[in-house]
């Protein structure tokens, strides 16, 4: 009798125990969730303070104003030529003989040196502003003129000055120089619109994304015409016309087996398929967009069928029961129910797409492409491949044209995940 | 005594290896209420999926037999389905409407069916078929609102008023009042006892009382067998089967 009392007790005991045991395992565990979440976010953190430090100076340029005299003689055009004209006049010698005068160099040497605070493209900048204007022979006037790159980063501060000179790209005299700019307040920096409009170039001050974003747009474009219609067609014959068997089993176990097949073999497909065989052109959108829509096809079929399952059978039935075939209940239906899901499974597979580099590298989308592609099958670059390209550049403007790069990459990416969060949240019918 | 509409012979159902009917002979007179009762799994809503060949759309389901409708076999391969439950609606266990609005959860039978070839027309079929599921005077005024934001009693009928919107000869209920309270099933016995004027109607219910309440006849279902059937009174009165004589009772089931 005393033995089994103090064998409850016991066994009571151990109850409480147990009991405080598995309150400590919950707070445990909600310690570790909070821990993991918060780890997650300072990364995040770091990397977007990071890429915002870097890039978000690549989005102004730094020009120097410069007084420009149309002089005619060196011109040999006259007011009012045509553009024709203008186009084949030679404004190199204006150029120079204008640039000098902006600081009071004594010789040769230094003239060359102030030369060098210029762009390579003051000569196009100054016939840019006569084409605007074609009177202007013998009159003066102020131009913005975009500034070198040394200079460039000298003013926005990414440049060490306090090195010894034989260190450093720039030379003491082009401090003076620059010094002297400042002083008259003939140095500013302005909205770079070269970034947004230019190709790639050599020199970071003209470089831009405006080839790379036209590439872009151009692949994802052809992607999601290729992708959207396969894979919707695709899953919904699948999910609800194809018969379940040992066949659809194995497709189903493929398409999940391709979904995660890394995508730099979609790139050697499309290399031996589309460039040696079919001899598709190299470098262009409309292979990137084939191949990036290989990718993407099992990406969104998976999406989509699990928005097919998730219409209720109840909403089949009940349009199989007032008579409508199999094809009106599936179209009338369920696809409208599963359009949301199916819609935001696209977007977020196209953003997949639109940030993959390995298998655009592999299609020869790394060419140094100067020009804006004008259709899909002319050569040119992708942003991320853009990115890939200027990370391994030596010139420190192009770090920041990177890291700008990024930003703009990645806010398209936060428009498109969000466009597909809005469409799911927004759209999606409940049933209870 | 009425004519009979559907008539079933030797009907043997079989999901797979798994029977799940056998030999069912079964025969339901027009404009009346049969009651399928019986426990679980015996095969009530098997059989009356057989009536508008839901069955089609499980894959392993596999149905021998014949089971004719005023003479057509329906059970015939060549049958075409779509027409068939253009005569043969359903209400279904849990209400089940379209998440579209109540005009559109009424229009669309008869739009698919071709019937209702005008605006003027298809307001005409919606009030009807609302007015006949006695669902008219609850929503006339907010036919644009979502079906689904009815009680779960209106929805149901809202499912009725679906189903007999493309005028059908029968109408086949799957424990149609299993999901709801009793006021709204008291409403939906009501409204059974008034379309039988017009439709055939086949009920399964587990509710003992239901059956008693709305039909005429009456089939007794166990382990896939027809064990019992005939009209309501006798069979809750006086059974001929122990087994039937049980179950009413409530000594198994």
């Amino acid at each position: 009798m005393l033995k089994e009392q103090s064998k409850n007790i016991e066994k009571s005991m151990t109850k409480e125990e147990r009991l405080k045991k598995r309150h400590r395992a919950e707070k445990r565990f909600r310690f570790y969730g909070l821990t993991s979440i918060l780890v997650a976010l300072l990364f995040v953190v770091i990397l977007v303070q990071n890429i915002f430090s870097k890039g978000s100076s690549a989005f102004k340029k730094t020009v120097i104003t410069t007084e420009i005299f149309f002089d005619q003689e060196l011109l040999e055009i006259k007011n009012g030529a045509s553009e024709e004209d203008i186009m084949e006049a030679d404004f190199y010698d204006l150029m120079i003989e204008n640039l000098i005068k902006a600081y009071p160099a004594k010789d040769r040497d230094e003239e060359d040196e102030l030369l060098k605070l210029f762009s390579g493209d003051a000569e196009i900048e100054i016939k840019k502003a006569f084409l605007k204007d074609n009177n202007l022979i013998g009159k003066i006037i102020t131009l913005d003129l975009t500034a070198s790159d040394d200079i460039d980063q000298l003013h926005k501060g990414n440049y060490p000055r306090d090195l010894p000179e034989e260190r450093r790209r720039i030379s003491d005299f082009q401090l003076v120089i620059y010094d002297y700019f400042v002083e008259n307040k003939k140095i500013s920096k302005n909205f770079n619109n070269y970034f947004f409009n230019n190709g790639d170039s050599r020199d970071p001050e003209l470089a831009g994304i405006g080839g790379a974003l036209v590439g872009s747009f151009y692949s994802i474009l052809i992607c999601l015409l290729l992708a959207f219609p396969v894979a919707v067609l695709a899953s919904i014959y699948l999910e609800e016309f194809a018969p379940k068997n040992k066949i659809t089993d194995f497709i189903e176990i493929n398409i999940n087996n391709l979904a995660a097949v890394p995508s730099i073999v979609y790139g050697l497909l499309a290399l031996q398929i589309l460039l040696a065989t079919i001899q598709l052109p190299r470098s262009t959108p409309l292979v990137a967009g084939i191949t990036l829509a290989l990718m993407t096809l099992p990406r969104i079929i998976i999406p989509c069928r699990a928005s097919l399952k998730a219409v209720p059978p109840s909403i089949r039935e009940g349009a199989l029961a007032v008579g409508a075939s199999k094809f009106q209940s599936v179209f009338h239906h369920v696809v409208p129910l599963a359009l949301p899901g199916t819609l935001s499974g696209t977007i977020i597979g196209l953003a997949q797409a639109l940030g993959e580099t390995a298998p655009l590298i592999l299609i020869g989308m790394v060419a140094f492409v100067v020009d804006i592609p004008s259709s899909p099958v002319d050569p040119s670059s992708s942003l991320p491949v853009q990115v890939y390209l200027w990370s391994e550049s030596a010139e420190r403007g192009f770090v920041e044209k990177t890291s700008a790069t990024i930003m703009m990459l990645l806010s398209f990416l936060i428009v498109m995940n969000f466009i597909a969060v809005y469409l799911r949240q927004k759209f999606e019918k409940r049933w209870n | 005594m009425n004519n009979i509409k559907i008539k079933s012979k030797n009907l043997n159902v079989y999901y797979g290896d798994k029977q799940a009917l056998f030999d069912v002979n079964l025969d339901l007179n027009e404009k009346e209420v049969t009651a399928l009762i019986g426990p679980s799994g015996c095969g009530k809503s098997t059989f009356i999926r057989c009536i508008n060949r839901m069955n089609d759309v499980i894959d392993i389901c596999k149905v021998t037999g014949n089971i004719e409708m005023d003479g057509m076999n329906i059970n015939d391969k060549d049958l075409d389905v779509v027409s068939l439950r253009e005569r043969v609606g359903m209400v279904f266990q849990k209400p089940n409407p379209f998440p579209k609005s109540i005009y559109d959860n009424i229009s669309y039978g008869p739009k698919i069916h071709g019937k209702g070839e005008t605006k003027s027309e298809l307001d005409q079929i919606v009030e009807n078929s609302l007015k006949k599921s006695a669902l008219w005077e609850e929503v006339k005024d907010r036919l644009d609102e979502p079906g689904t934001s009815l009680s779960g009693g209106q929805q149901q009928r809202l499912c009725i008023a679906r189903a007999i919107s493309v005028n059908p000869e029968v109408i086949l209920m799957d424990e149609p009042c299993s999901a709801l309270d009793p006021i709204a099933t008291a409403k939906i016995e009501e409204l059974i006892d008034e379309l039988k004027k017009t439709y055939t109607i086949v009920i399964v219910t587990h509710s003992m009382a239901q059956a008693v309440r709305v039909s005429q006849k009456t089939g007794f279902f166990h382990l896939g067998k027809l064990i019992e059937v005939g009209k309501t009174e006798k069979i809750f009165k006086n059974p001929d089967n122990k087994m039937t004589q049980d179950y009413i009772t409530g000594r198994f089931g």
